[in-house]
């Protein structure tokens, strides 16, 4: 059983904030590699977000999304107050550009290297 | 430590018809990446076919079996 409050707490900050990212470290400093990915697909969206860092709460807050959202595992990122994913699952959506499209926002270009050849003109021999 | 096989017949039974292939990521045997096809998934977000995934395999997590499990999932080309 979560703790009533910290559960209340967290329910307001995903209320509260567009995008949030509960990760283990800060987008500085990131202390898994997991979170650092989802991070670096954020920063590439050029998108504000907030980030709450978990490690000093790992137990209670693994209980507390457990409730919220059937998900015990971090990082988390959440928009519009719906959990989108974890590392992979933001990663697929990253590159396929559902990300952005989730985010409201335009598809970075580094982002879409790959499409980008293929949507590539076809070669025309004269 | 984790067996392979038992974990694709997990996601297998809770996912018929399912495509599924475990690999072990880093050789340790609890750090696994599955990766899974099924009709089930057709109108799901990915938040939810993972849901399924990791509902299936629960049990291996609660008794430590595996730490980590990557999962990709797909729709079946109709």
């Amino acid at each position: 059983m979560a703790d009533a409050e910290l559960k209340q707490k967290v329910e307001e900050l995903i209320a509260a904030n567009p995008v949030l990212l509960f990760m283990k470290g800060t987008p500085e400093m990131p202390r898994c590699g997991f979170s650092m990915r989802v991070v670096q697909a954020l920063d590439a969206m050029d998108v504000e977000y907030g980030a709450i860092d978990v490690l000093p709460a790992l137990q209670p807050l693994r209980e507390v999304t457990a409730e919220i959202s059937d998900w015990q595992t971090f990082p988390q990122l959440y928009v519009n107050g719906e959990l989108l994913g974890g590392a992979d699952i933001v990663e697929e959506m990253f590159e396929s550009g559902e990300l952005a499209e989730a985010l409201g926002v335009e598809q970075p270009a580094e982002a879409a290297s790959a499409p980008a050849v293929a949507q590539a003109p076809p070669l025309q021999i004269e | 430590m984790a067996d392979l096989a038992e974990i694709k017949a997990m996601i297998e039974a809770a996912l018929p018809g399912a495509a599924v292939e475990v690999v072990d990521e880093t050789g340790g045997g609890d750090h696994l990446r599955a990766t899974v096809t099924a009709a089930q998934f057709e109108g799901l977000s990915r938040i939810d076919q993972h849901r399924l995934v990791k509902a299936a395999v629960k049990p291996r997590f609660d008794d430590g079996a595996i730490h980590a499990l990557s999962v990709r999932t797909a729709v079946p080309d109709s």
